[in-house]
């Protein structure tokens, strides 16, 4: 039974993906656009070929997910601890609250220039845009998920006798767990962002970079590439972030 | 272990709260005061079962969350065995209406969290969470999450969270109120098997009168606008006691409290 939904499911993807390629077959072949903007799927596809071939299609990839998963890693810890402080320590959320509001609305892309200043053209200024990107999403979330920890939680654990630390560990995490984990699923999509965003300028390698690359000798063809790993990436980051959160929150949709 | 206990046989030495001069205050939202529990004396022995019944706003939510430490006293005391109730104390046991079961813990989970205060191997602490889940009738099902529960079973385990660790006191809040009737003479059963074998006092806030009539000792009737006692009735039914066998007794007792609960406050 589940195993046929899933074969369902996997036709219609199929079958969605498939009308979308022709209907940009269509278009792009009808000779209505230049095909040197708009380039047919098979332009695409040899560009594809061309790109691997050159080694760079597999390295380029190689450095934008070192960079995400840098960035990342780094933003989503900070973003947990420090939402969790921020949301029940007092003292920290009075110092840090009014910091991080307004922090909050300033994008990623106005980072850039500061952060090439601040840590130079490497890997570094691409580091600080993204974890700060990711940092931002994941704080906002854990640290409202961890102030609406239900009222009966802590009531129950500490007539249960237990300590506050164990009341942390054991009880404030779980509670906010589904938040965090909201929150680490879009730091992760925030972090592809920052990352395009990071490498369109200043960098010798990777995805963006290509994107920029392929602007100077306008290859759209090159271009096309460089967006759709940009959305297989992502959406396959995503699948298996729901199924990893599903996994770790279990409880949620018991 | 022991015979069947009756009546006042199940007395015991602990546990024993005595409340005097109680009063509690809230502060309302438009800034004003209002007094939730006007100056209240009141006893309940040690090892009795006592319910408070009274319509919402009378206090009897106050009353049990004050015993548990939840809310400050605006004066008087509160004193378990002699000792004054200063905050939140693991010697008060508490079972919520809303269950309060940590989603995230197994069945099993929950229970041991209340033993971890005491210093157990790990083997120690599941064999006496087994034990206590076996008491509700919930043995096999350790390992299934709140989740996946009925709520009579989820009530059980909260229970069972609660007795495990042997509090003196056990403070109930409507805990059967969201359950259907038949899950709740189930329940009954189970809460007085519970009582008499750990010897605790119960405290047990509803607002069904045959409830209190089946499971208490004494039943103190309040009322609003300030919550207060307004009467005491000692219930004398021998036990056990069957919701469908119920003698004159009952009826009298219960004629007597729907009159109390009928009357207009004020």
């Amino acid at each position: 039974m589940f195993y046929h939904k899933r074969l369902i499911e996997f036709g219609q993807l199929t079958l969605s993906i498939c009308g979308i390629i022709a209907v940009w077959w269509i278009v792009a072949g009808s000779g209505a656009i230049s095909q040197d903007l708009f380039p047919t799927p098979a332009l695409v596809f040899w560009a594809a070929v061309e790109l691997y071939q050159d080694g760079v299609l597999i390295s380029d990839l190689k450095v934008s997910m070192t960079r995400a998963g840098i960035g990342f890693s780094i933003g989503a810890t900070l973003g947990i601890l420090i939402g969790l402080l921020t949301a029940r320590v007092s003292i920290i959320s009075i110092a840090l609250e009014p910091l991080l509001t307004l922090l909050r609305p300033i994008p990623a892309i106005a980072l850039v220039p500061i952060a090439i200043v601040w840590f130079g053209i490497g890997e570094g200024s691409k580091y600080f845009v993204i974890s700060y990107t990711v940092f931002l999403a994941v704080w906002l979330n854990t640290h409202s998920g961890a102030k609406q920890v239900a009222g009966t939680y802590i009531k129950a654990s500490r007539s249960l006798g237990a300590s506050r630390f164990r009341e942390f560990f054991e009880v404030i995490i779980p509670a906010s767990a589904p938040h965090i984990v909201v929150g680490l699923r879009l730091g992760a999509a925030l972090a592809f962002l920052s990352l395009v965003a990071a490498e369109l300028s200043g960098a010798s390698a990777g995805i963006g970079f290509r994107l920029q690359d392929a602007r100077q000798y306008i290859r759209t063809d090159r271009m096309f590439v460089g967006l759709i790993e940009l959305g297989l990436l992502g959406a396959a980051l995503d699948m298996v972030f729901v199924s990893i959160s599903n996994r770790l929150v279990h409880w949620e949709n018991a | 272990m022991n015979a069947k206990v009756h009546n006042d046989s199940h007395l015991s030495d602990i546990g024993r709260i005595d409340i005097e001069g109680l009063s509690i205050e809230f502060k309302s939202p438009d800034g004003g005061i209002v007094h939730a529990l006007a100056k209240t004396d009141l006893v309940i022995e040690a090892g009795s079962f006592v319910s408070l019944i009274g319509p919402s706003g009378c206090g009897k939510s106050t009353l049990l969350n004050a015993v548990a430490g939840f809310v400050q006293a605006a004066t008087g005391s509160i004193k378990l065995d002699g000792i004054e109730v200063n905050g939140i104390n693991p010697d008060v046991g508490v079972v919520f209406q809303q269950y309060a079961l940590f989603p995230w813990f197994s069945a099993l989970g929950n229970v041991e969290f209340a033993l971890k205060r005491f210093s157990l191997s790990k083997a120690e602490r599941r064999d006496r969470a087994m034990a206590a889940l076996k008491e509700v009738e919930l043995e096999g099902r350790e390992n299934m999450f709140p989740g996946q529960l009925s709520g009579g079973m989820r009530q059980r385990v909260a229970l069972a969270r609660t007795f495990v660790s042997e509090p003196k006191v056990y403070l109930m809040d409507e805990p059967f109120g969201a359950l259907d009737a038949q899950t709740r003479i189930v329940m009954h059963d189970i809460l007085l098997r519970v009582w008499e074998a750990h010897k605790a006092t119960v405290l047990f806030v509803t607002h069904d009168v045959d409830e209190a009539l089946i499971l208490s000792d004494k039943a103190h009737i309040m009322s609003s606008g300030p919550g207060r006692i307004i009467e005491t009735i000692e219930i004398d039914t021998e036990r056990p006691r069957r919701v469908d066998a119920i003698d004159q007794d009952f009826i009298t007792n219960r004629n007597r409290i729907i009159g109390l609960l009928r009357k207009p406050s004020e």
